[in-house]
């Protein structure tokens, strides 16, 4: 550790610099989680585009899942409600950018912009039923969105029925990228804000126990409506990013399997927390990248069982366990 | 457009698609009902009954109807297992089961039915697998009913008869009433509350087991490893309109969907009448949250 | 979890020793395992002397199957080149090298794949996945880097619609799926009224949809038109309407299960057409497996049989060129790799496009993308699974579609006439 010091003294010297004495004051009092999240961010930002092509199209993978993570956690992870049916919203924005680009002819941004409002407008409309009912029932009837959503599409013309929307627009990994970015970026800027303050205590308040929170007079429907519709428009967008990148949008945007894998990011993280997302995005993702050359079978089942066991033995996830475990890790861990 | 006949028909087809509906759904009944949990995993036991029946009618050459008693034995026991490596550690000792038991029973179920699915699929592959057995048809005036289904009903409806009058008449079953109404009460009266949800865990997964075999008499075509991944969600949706724990919901819940699913059909496109019949649960939920019946 | 957090900007130096440690040590762990990733794909040798053809393939998810059986097609069939001396070039004679890797059906896993496919492990030529959802996200690379990709499992005609400049398709397209049952109905019964009942996924109901145009167009009557989806469980509603409809014939399906489904309805709803033609199921030997009885006198088109023996004198009759095994050459090969083993049409389709890919560089004499894809905008070649020829969208036109049907518990070729081995039999009669 007394090695690096003066190497972080220096690059500490170097940024001040680089920025005014009290912006970094500012940068300071974020707490570490929010700047070691903001230097992963940057750096993805600096170093994407001198990266092997491959990696670069990887990572816009890995940005896509961790804002559906990141959207899932600010519903599921901020307040209970399991969302089980979180993929409608990536399908709906897979199908907005899709339509857009093929029958309007709009640009693939504008698609993203469409995925995300349709997303939020979506989740207003489910969260006003839904969010009324508790536990398993609000994951029941969230569940049924994008079966009944898979149906829906497959049997309307004008969104290509079962041959869903295919379509042609180059290879534009550089656009996709910072698009994702910009979404991930301010999703994971949205979580931190949301967590603490006076919206934090009451979020916090919520998911200890929702009826306490309503009694010292929090208003509990409109925080969660509010978080719901977040939620789904960052998936929206995050799946129009997705349909982009995958070159259309068929069905199997609705599939369940989608919702899971989300689901799985932020158990594995921690549910509810700002760092918990990107932590289980990493744990999922980057081994995927390997299990699927070596063992393909076997990944679904290794994920299947992390989360049996977090769930059962350590329901805070990574985040949440060292949180608890080492009271003198919580500076780092948020 | 349509004619009599056709309405007729689907009805008919409905009612007995509603029946099979039932049987799977039964035991996530009981159990919802009865611990306030659910197992998201539902899905995957129903496959493992089906598959059950499928290997011993090719073992032995039983009929589905005589499997479901084996896989009812079976389901027994797994479920008295699933409950102690599942549902025993959240639930031992609590008077209320709160939001937090549901949240971390739900996701631990959830990551068991991933680890399930992906197991079926390196033993069993992906191809369906199919069992031979058709008992014929009746022809009813017009109508010609499959045989194979109209067994499955009245063997479902059997199912449901039984689990009431378990649960009404006898010691263990008013024990396990007792507990899902009230589990300090329950606690008070001398009732054991592990081995009563345990119990009941056991014998909601002899009866979804069972339901797995029923399936394969409907499935003729082949039940794969993802069969669960389509009728869980039908399970989840049948018990909610019916109310979990009830016991007759099952039949009202499962009779619902079906009846929508083949008379819509013939009004709208198939696709629209799967996507309405999966819809109808989110006004249900809203307007009656215990379900259609009272 | 509820840490206030006016306690964050408390100074805490010693006390945070241990935590600032574990976070360092995540924190490296995480770098290191992202290093090890980066070095994983980074340290792959780039060999020499060889032609690298890459692909994705569903060896396990949806299309495990269909995945598999293409899998052992594509290997048998480039163990044929290589054993028959490779592919010529130039003078050079070339070993084939397969590079591929699992895409687990999903197509969320096909750009980052073919992204290292292309630009780590420098695949000269490709194969494109199974299905045509897996197909698109793969095409805008293969055109970026200009590879060209032969399309062996994406029979859904809306690939060739997009403008790709390298995807080139060995198979008939959906939409030709149900033409020969279509076109033995006009000629024999062209008074017969039809019902088309298909799934909805992307190539069923192309198949089904263009079918029942096509059978309009050609002046036969449909009485009913309907798509259902593919995890469909009950079928009656749709064949009773169909029947009340007033329908002789039956023509759709989509899958092995659905297919299935249709048969056993069918007889639980008393109706009984006088022609049945479905897609996929009807080829799968299972199909007879499980209906036996029923499953008699009911066709379906077929991509490929073993028994439509193609030869190279066929294909100088009809101004074709020829390469590759015989049928019966490739079944016995085949045999040998799989352990006994029947190619299926999956395994035939995708060992046609190693062979049209072989011969295709080498009449080029090139391994250059854009020789090698002008070649095969125009070659005119034959090989054991049928002709090859496509448009210039790279959709192919001169594959035909065969209809089988089930007579006497054997699958035989009933049309086109010129290679049917046995009449088709009409009416169906239930089994």
């Amino acid at each position: 550790m007394t090695i690096l010091r003066p190497t972080f003294l220096r690059l500490r010297a170097m940024s001040l610099r680089i920025l005014p004495g009290h912006a970094w004051g500012k940068v300071r009092a974020l707490g570490p989680t929010a700047q070691g999240l903001g230097l992963v961010l940057a750096v993805l930002a600096v170093v994407g585009p001198v990266l092997p092509v491959a990696i670069f199209v990887l990572l816009i993978l890995f940005m896509i899942y961790a804002t559906w993570a990141y959207s899932i956690n600010l519903i599921t992870g901020m307040t209970g409600y399991v969302s089980f049916g979180h993929v409608v919203f990536v399908g709906t924005g897979g199908y907005a950018l899709g339509y857009g680009v093929k029958v309007w002819n709009i640009a693939p941004f504008a698609g993203v912009a469409l995925g995300g409002v349709l997303g939020a407008v979506l989740a207003l409309v489910i969260g006003v039923v839904t969010l009324r009912l508790r536990g398993a029932y609000f994951a029941i009837a969230t569940l049924v969105t994008p079966l009944a959503a898979f149906y829906i599409v497959s049997g309307t013309p004008a969104l290509g029925d079962g041959s869903g929307l295919p379509m042609n627009l180059g290879f534009q990994i550089g656009s996709q990228y910072y698009t994702i970015w910009a979404l991930l970026a301010a999703e994971v800027a949205l979580t931190w804000w949301v967590t603490r303050g006076r919206l934090g205590l009451g979020i916090r308040a919520l998911r200890e126990d929702e009826d306490a929170a309503r009694a010292v007079g929090i208003s509990v429907s409109r925080v969660k409506l509010i978080l719901y519709i977040l939620s789904g428009g960052f998936a929206g967008a995050a799946g129009a990013v997705f349909a982009w990148y995958v070159s259309g949008v068929f069905p199997d945007s609705f599939n369940l399997l989608f919702s899971l894998t989300m689901l799985a990011m932020i158990i594995i993280g921690g549910m509810g927390t700002v760092l918990g997302p990107m932590l289980g995005a990493v744990i999922v993702l980057i081994p995927h990248q390997i299990l699927i050359r070596i063992l393909p079978q076997g990944e679904p089942i290794a994920i299947g069982v992390s989360v049996i066991l977090i769930a059962l033995f350590l329901p805070g996830g990574i985040v949440g366990t060292i949180r608890q475990y080492v009271p003198d890790a919580r500076r780092y861990f948020e | 457009m349509a004619e009599v006949g056709t309405v007729v028909a689907s009805l008919v087809y409905g009612v007995l698609l509603g029946f099979v509906f039932a049987a799977i759904a039964h035991g996530l009944n009981l159990i919802w009902g009865v611990t306030k949990v659910v197992n998201a995993a539902h899905g995957e036991f129903i496959m493992l009954g089906a598959y059950g029946a499928y290997f011993l009618n090719l073992a032995w050459g039983l009929d589905p109807l005589l499997a479901s008693v084996v896989d009812a034995g079976l389901g027994l026991a797994v479920g008295v297992v699933f409950y102690f490596a599942f549902l025993y550690r959240e639930l031992r000792g609590k008077d209320e089961i709160g939001l937090q038991s549901e949240l971390v029973t739900l996701v631990a179920t959830f990551g068991l039915s991933l680890v399930l699915v992906n197991v079926g699929i390196i033993a069993w592959k992906g191809d369906p697998r199919g069992l031979r057995y058709n008992p014929g048809n009746i022809v009813l005036g017009g109508l010609s009913v499959p045989l194979g289904g109209v067994y499955v009903g009245l063997a479902s409806l059997g199912i449901i008869a039984i689990s009431h009058v378990f649960l009404s008449r006898t010691y263990l079953g008013n024990a396990i009433r007792a507990y899902s109404q009230d589990i300090a009460a329950a606690k008070l009266m001398g009732v054991n509350p592990t081995s009563v949800a345990a119990i009941a865990t056991g014998i909601g997964f002899a009866m979804t087991m069972a339901g797995g075999a029923f399936l394969t008499v409907y499935l003729r075509a082949g039940i794969t490893p993802f069969v669960g991944l389509t009728y869980a969600p039908i399970s989840f949706v049948i018990v909610v309109l019916g109310g979990r724990g009830k016991m007759w919901g099952s039949l009202v819940g499962g009779v619902t969907i079906g009846v929508l699913l083949d008379v819509l059909q013939v009004f709208v496109p198939v696709e629209i009448a799967y996507a309405a019949a999966f819809l109808v649960v989110i006004p249900v939920l809203a307007l009656a949250p215990e379900g259609i019946l009272r | 979890m509820s840490q206030p957090s006016a306690k964050e900007t408390a100074p805490s130096a010693p006390k945070a020793g241990r935590g600032k440690i574990i976070a360092i040590v995540v924190a490296v762990l995480i770098l290191v395992a992202i290093a090890a990733a980066a070095v994983y794909y980074l340290v792959q040798p780039t060999p020499t002397g060889i032609i690298k053809i890459g692909f994705t393939i569903s060896k396990t998810g949806t299309y495990t199957v269909e995945g598999t059986n293409s899998l052992n097609g594509i290997l048998a069939a480039t163990a044929w080149v290589n054993a028959h001396g490779g592919v010529t070039a130039r003078g050079t004679s070339y070993q084939l090298v397969l590079d591929y890797v699992d895409d687990q059906s999903q197509a969320s896993n096909v750009p980052t794949l073919y992204a290292q496919i292309v630009t780590q492990d420098n695949a000269q030529f490709l194969l494109a996945p199974y299905s045509s959802p897996l197909t698109a996200p793969a095409a805008p690379i293969a055109d970026q880097y200009g590879r060209v990709m032969l399309s062996h499992g994406g029979a859904s005609n809306t690939i060739y619609q997009q403008g790709y400049q390298n995807v080139v398709g060995v198979l008939s397209p959906a939409s030709m799926y149900l033409r020969g049952a279509i076109d033995y109905i006009k000629a024999n019964h062209a008074t017969d009224n039809l019902a088309f009942l298909y799934a909805s996924d992307s190539f069923s109901s192309i198949a089904g949809s263009y079918a029942a145009a096509y059978a309009q167009s050609i002046g036969l009557n449909v009485v009913y038109n309907q798509s259902y989806p593919t995890s469909v469980t009950d079928l009656s509603t749709q064949l009773t309407a169909a029947k009340n409809a007033g329908a002789d014939d039956l023509l759709g399906g989509g899958h092995f299960t659905d297919g299935v489904l249709v048969m056993q309805q069918l007889s639980g709803v008393g109706w009984t057409p006088k022609l049945i033609s479905l897609l996929v199921a009807v080829t799968e030997p299972s199909f007879q497996a499980q209906l036996p009885g029923v499953s008699n006198n009911v066709t379906g088109p077929s991509q490929w049989e073993r028994s439509v023996v193609f030869t190279p004198a066929i294909a100088s009759a009809a101004g074709f060129e020829w390469y590759g095994p015989s049928g019966a050459e490739f079944t016995s090969l085949y045999g040998n790799m799989t352990s006994a083993a029947t190619p299926t049409y999956h395994s035939a389709e995708a060992a046609a496009a190693i062979f049209v890919l072989a011969h295709a560089i080498q009449a080029a004499n090139s391994l250059n993308t854009t020789q090698v894809r002008a070649e095969l905008g125009s070659m005119k070649l034959m090989t054991f699974f049928g002709k090859f020829q496509v448009n210039s969208a790279g959709l192919q036109v001169a594959h035909e579609m065969i209809v089988d049907q089930w007579q006497a518990a054997a699958l035989k070729v009933v049309w086109p006439t010129a290679v049917a081995v046995s009449p088709l039999q009409y009416p169906y009669t239930g089994g």
